[in-house]
């Protein structure tokens, strides 16, 4: 008896730090069984398959394929898309996939400022030689060749069709285990679904105690500038944390660890922009007995874009306007 | 020598009460009356010298009954202009608590809250100008969970939880998240050029609302809101992103705001919005606040031609 044809299973990585690729190694054993039930056909990140292997597959042949990293440059968005010609399903997998995630944090600046800062103005560089990444470079064993950087990071869906996103810097791996699970049993919800996470946010499972009824922020500080009370909540310590507003699933491990939520489960279900909403909720609770000192009161919060949009920016009606 | 027995009267115990201690500090000058809003917007019954005098007077009942004993929003107007320096909103207050603990309830509808929305972060109780919602726990499938709940006798209706609560746990009627974006444009509906989310209590006289009517339908687009409080900068973006060329929030002068604080609130929400916008370089767009008050009738107008100028000049300079 011919044996039934194993699902076949793709993993990428675009612009990305590696960190998703380390959420599916941490299944551990686990791999043995995933690899038991389905055929992994791509993953450059742990074994030897060329690009080519992709090209040479036929469309839809691969059943499953977790795309992780955002659109940072044309090789990116070459296998966004062949992978999407070559899938199944195609899932969205980790913040810079889903939402643009820590790279789109670029979109604050143009390509220029950014080549200035990386090749002539960090302060980890002895000396400026003006040097800017080339396209095509001659050496003599031959051409080098670098993808050309886009003008904007992307998230996935923004250049191709996504069946499903799954958030997270890194997605959790007991949620990887749950997703790849429903994914093998056929259970996977309607397309467009948010998936490994909950609907909530993740103030519903923090187990800290809330601010008393009327408590209003009268000073930001950083992390690090206060001694953190694990048992209450950041706001009324007046550090900021995205938990109000960024959807849970993710376990709480910043949380546990005495640390504020930074928002990579993206936004809860009902919230269109994550960062504007964040600047709802920390609007409302400033103090504003003095009326004089407002301003000094949002002066002390460093940096609201970086912190309200840390994984989202990519994905913010600002940057969308910022380059349509 | 011998003491009369003590009377308890009414009067005697809202004086008890911290705040009501100043009522009979009052005349009837009616000055109070003179500044209130929600005497010369919304209910003519609405009269905080009488309800002093029905306290002094020993009707209770009475005052129990009252639309000011419930209605008052402690914007303190009447406050900065009592001749007597009655802090006349806590007096009402005092009146207010006498009246709950004998079993009164507000007539106003407050905010809802739908507990399959809610996860129990508690920002609603923090924004709150009134401390009317407040955490509970109950048990959820097995396992202790954690809901917002709304006290009907401390909610004014000014949408300031509505405006923060992440989730759109909360909904006031009129202004719910549904109902504010329902009348943002999209593209497949005509584009104003401005969208203007205007606080009810900030223009005075109907003049000012009939200079609002006066603009045409495709140039403005009035969205009411019972406070600035309510603002989200989500749907300020929705409607720049939907092609609107400028935003203009109009609420009350600093000091002013009928909801003791929805004014600041939006000032700060807005002014984060706008740190946001320089940070990321988006290209500028027209958000503005206007914040008018009592005195200045008319302005309305001179606020909203302004900024149409504004877009139009950047208009024509692409």
């Amino acid at each position: 008896m011919a044996a039934k044809a194993k699902p076949k299973l793709a993993f990428y990585w675009a612009g990305s730090c590696g960190g998703c690729e380390i959420t599916i190694t941490e299944l551990g054993m686990r791999l043995v069984d995933v690899s038991e039930l389905a055929d992994i056909v791509f993953w450059p990140a742990a074994m030897d398959f060329k690009y080519d292997d992709v090209r040479a597959l036929a469309d839809q042949e691969i059943d499953l394929c977790f795309f992780n990293g955002a659109i940072r440059n044309v090789e990116n968005e070459e296998f966004a898309h062949l992978l999407r010609q070559k899938s199944k399903i195609m899932v969205a997998f980790g913040s810079c996939s889903h939402l643009g995630g820590i790279p789109g944090l670029a979109n604050m600046y143009d390509i220029e400022a950014l080549c200035e800062r990386v090749f002539d103005t960090s302060p980890s560089l002895d000396d400026s030689r003006g040097t800017r990444p080339q396209t095509i470079t001659i050496v003599p064993e031959g051409e080098i060749k670098l993808p050309a950087l886009h003008q904007s990071v992307k998230h996935l869906a923004e250049i191709t069709d996504v069946d499903y996103f799954m958030p997270g810097c890194p997605p959790v791996v007991e949620q990887v285990w749950k997703v790849f699970q429903a994914a093998l049993n056929g259970e996977l919800p309607p397309k467009g679904a948010v998936i490994g996470a909950d609907l909530k946010s993740v103030c519903d499972v923090c187990p800290r105690d809330k601010g008393e009824p009327g408590f209003r922020i009268s000073e930001f500080k950083r992390p690090h500038e206060v001694d953190l009370n694990p048992n209450t909540c950041f706001l009324t310590q007046g550090v900021i944390c995205c938990g109000p507003v960024t959807r849970a699933g993710c376990g709480i491990p910043c949380l546990t660890g005495n640390m504020p939520c930074r928002g990579c489960y993206g936004p809860a279900e009902g919230i269109i922009d994550q960062g504007a909403k964040l600047a709802s909720v920390i609007g409302g609770l400033i103090n504003t007995d003095d009326p004089d000192k407002l301003q000094t009161i949002l002066d002390s919060i460093v940096d609201p874009a970086g912190t309200f949009y840390r994984f989202g920016l990519a994905h913010s009606i600002m940057s969308k306007m910022k380059y349509e | 020598m011998s003491h009369p027995a003590v009377v308890r009267t009414f009067a005697s115990e809202v004086k008890a009460i911290p705040g009501g201690e100043h009522l009979e500090l009052c005349y009837s000058c009616g000055t109070c009356v003179s500044k209130c809003m929600i005497q010369q917007k919304v209910e003519p019954d609405y009269n905080p010298r009488r309800l002093l005098r029905m306290v002094m007077m020993d009707m209770r009942d009475e005052a129990f009954e009252s639309p000011t004993t419930w209605m008052c929003s402690e914007c303190d107007l009447c406050y900065q202009a009592c001749p007597q320096e009655i802090h006349i909103s806590q007096v009402i207050a005092a009146v207010k608590q006498l009246a709950v603990d004998a079993g009164y309830t507000s007539p106003l509808t407050p905010v809802q809250v739908d507990e399959a929305l809610c996860s129990g972060c508690g920002v609603c109780t923090m924004v709150c100008p009134y401390q009317a919602p407040s955490l509970f726990e109950k048990e959820v499938d097995g396992e202790l969970d954690r809901f917002s709940q709304v006290d009907p006798n401390k909610c004014m209706r000014c949408g300031t939880c509505v405006g923060a609560c992440p989730l759109g746990a909360i909904a006031r009627e009129g202004v719910s998240n549904a109902e504010i974006q329902s009348q943002i444009p999209s593209v497949d509906k005509s584009i104003p050029e401005i969208i203007t989310f205007v606080c009810d209590w900030s223009l005075r006289e109907d003049a000012d609302l009939q200079i609002l009517e006066s603009y045409p339908k495709h140039q403005v687009n009035v969205v009411h809101i019972p406070c600035t409080g309510r603002i989200d900068p989500q749907h300020a973006l929705m409607a720049l992103d939907s092609g609107v060329k400028g935003v203009l929030v109009c609420g009350c002068k600093p000091g002013e705001c009928h909801f003791k604080r929805g004014n600041h609130v939006a000032n700060c929400k807005l002014g984060l919005l706008d740190t946001m916008f320089k940070q990321i370089q988006s290209p500028h767009k027209e958000i503005r606040f206007v914040q008018i008050g009592t005195q200045e009738r008319g302005r309305i107008r001179h606020e909203i031609d302004g900024i149409i100028t504004a877009v139009t000049a950047v208009k024509e300079a692409k």
